[in-house]
């Protein structure tokens, strides 16, 4: 409990000059706004405010939808990346393979193949899911292809002394040390998987961010376009907080030190 | 105390290459080396001869590539099949995620909690016993680099091993502590009666620890003389004071740098 205090005031210590840069500017925007000198592309933040205020269910109808998507998109691709660079790495013949697959999967330009994929497989979430695990998987091989293969040699050669079995050195060696790759890959990946169900969305969704947004482009509804924004920067900034709340208890070993080399 | 198989080293014609870019290095040549079961036996020479190679040989993390190695009846690898074959690398390569006891449990975690080969000292006994109470849920980076290389030590004495390999183990430990640690080491291998072999650059430990001294001279490494060291057992530190240990001592820096260079008795001194 004591811990927990402390972190939050630590936090608050680090947090608060950007937390008044940020009101600053926001504070400059609406005057700037009020004194007719801004142009119509950019609104008051006040009448964004205003957007929630004049009908919050712009808020609760589209925010659940992507964060359930992105969620989805980011578990599942999490889950696959990671069997396939588990797999990459005890197979070392599929390595290659594996990685250029990631690449190539994530080299794709989503905004154009998302409406060819919505004619092939439909506009239901599924595919909204499906394109958002494209969008985040990267990061997550790349973690676990770079954490598996962290440990160093002579910790190999202990368990090699110890006549550990392969499964026994995966379990005991292997994936702890993969923990701190895993997290960098993941704090990646989350921000990317919001992003990914914004883009899946323009695809033809009918409730979500991504879909207000379009509308909101459409409509020239400028504050509803930068509420979509917002809506998307506080998704993807919460993904990210929760991967390093969750990193802060996995890695309990890294707090004080240095990612190794 | 215990029934435990100790297994004779038998080290024969042994060589050993390294390919380089190009060029190919000549680490062991023709090594011969003998420890007879139970016996304590140590390999001394400066660095670059190849006695951490040598060991490596025996622990069956590398394979020689010409002569062989037997540990009892068998080979390296049926020794090691066997969890027959304890090693203390020089660096602790302790796993950092794991508590103290956790990290000297982990030889558990791959023989089985119940295995046979598992010491009859408790995991507890065993902490204490490297001067680690107090100190069992701390994490790697929370110890000194000394504290560190106890709990390898104590990890590598939770099974009983039939062979004891010590990559320079002490090295990184002050003198104090080294001291008592070689003290304990010697302890606990009398009463395992495992066969032991310590790799280090202390001639003073050497004789102290010993048998055999066995003396290695760089490029290609060989094997130049053996030592025996007569001095009764157990062993104590009044030993380090009497002329057979000062003997033994001379006869091993001998070996090393050869008549011609040998200096006033001062340098004894300096050797621990």
């Amino acid at each position: 409990m004591a811990v927990s205090l402390r972190s939050i005031e630590r936090g608050l210590a680090t947090t608060w000059r950007p937390l008044l840069t940020a009101a600053v500017l926001l504070a400059l925007l609406e005057v700037l706004k009020q004194a007719n000198m801004l142009p119509v592309f950019l609104p008051a933040p006040s009448q964004v405010l205003n957007e929630i205020v004049k009908s919050p269910r712009l808020v609760t109808d589209s925010l659940p939808p992507t964060a359930y998507k992105a969620l989805s998109g980011f578990v599942i691709a999490s889950a696959i990346a990671m069997i396939a660079g588990a797999i990459a790495v005890l197979a070392r013949v599929l390595y290659g393979s594996i990685y250029n697959l990631g690449v190539i999967l994530h080299s794709i330009p989503i905004i154009a193949t998302a409406p060819l994929l919505a004619l092939w497989l439909g506009t239901g979430p599924q595919l909204q899911i499906i394109i958002t695990a494209l969008a985040c998987q990267f990061p997550v091989l790349v973690g676990t292809m770079q954490g598996l293969r962290a440990a160093d040699e002579r910790q190999r050669e202990l368990m090699h002394v110890l006549s550990a079995s392969r499964l026994q050195t995966l379990r005991i060696l292997l994936l702890p040390g993969a923990v701190p790759y895993l997290f960098a890959g993941f704090k990646i990946a989350a921000p990317a998987a919001v992003l990914g169900a914004i883009t899946a969305e323009w695809a033809g969704a009918e409730r979500g961010i991504g879909a207000m947004m379009l509308y909101a482009l459409f409509s020239y509804d400028t504050p509803k376009v930068w509420l979509s924004v917002l809506l998307t920067c506080t998704l993807a900034l919460a993904g990210y907080g929760f991967v390093v709340l969750v990193e802060r208890l996995a890695f309990y070993w890294g707090r004080d030190v240095q990612l190794a080399n | 105390m215990l029934a435990t198989t100790s297994r004779d080293i038998q080290v024969n014609d042994v060589s050993m290459v390294f390919h380089g870019r190009g060029d190919s290095v000549i680490a062991l040549e023709k090594v011969n080396l003998n420890v007879a079961s139970g016996q304590f036996a140590s390999i001394i020479g400066p660095s670059g001869c190849g006695k951490s190679t040598l060991l490596r040989l025996v622990a069956d993390i590398m394979q020689p590539f010409a002569g062989n190695v037997r540990l009892g009846s068998g080979t390296p690898r049926d020794a090691r099949h066997d969890h027959a074959i304890g090693f203390v690398f020089q660096s602790a390569t302790l796993l950092p995620w794991r508590t103290v006891m956790q990290n000297i449990e982990l030889p558990l975690d791959v023989v089985g909690r119940d295995s046979a080969r598992r010491s009859p000292r408790s995991t507890q006994d065993l902490i204490e016993l490297v001067g680690l109470k107090g100190f069992e849920n701390a994490l790697p980076h929370q110890l000194s680099g000394g504290m560190q290389q106890r709990v390898a030590i104590a990890r590598a004495l939770i099974l009983t091993p039939d062979v004891l390999l010590l990559d320079e183990p002490f090295g990184a430990l002050d003198e104090i502590t080294r001291q008592r640690m070689n003290m304990e080491l010697l302890r606990i291998w009398s009463e395992s009666g495992t066969t032991a072999l310590l790799v280090t650059h202390s001639i003073a430990e050497a004789v102290f620890m010993s048998d055999q001294v066995h003396v290695m001279s760089p490029r290609p490494g060989k094997i130049t003389s053996v030592i025996d060291v007569p001095l009764p057992r157990p062993r104590t530190v009044d030993m380090m004071r009497t002329s057979p240990f000062f003997e033994c001592v001379n006869r091993v820096r001998d070996g090393l740098f050869g008549h011609e260079e040998s200096t006033p008795a001062a340098d004894v001194v300096e050797a621990y």
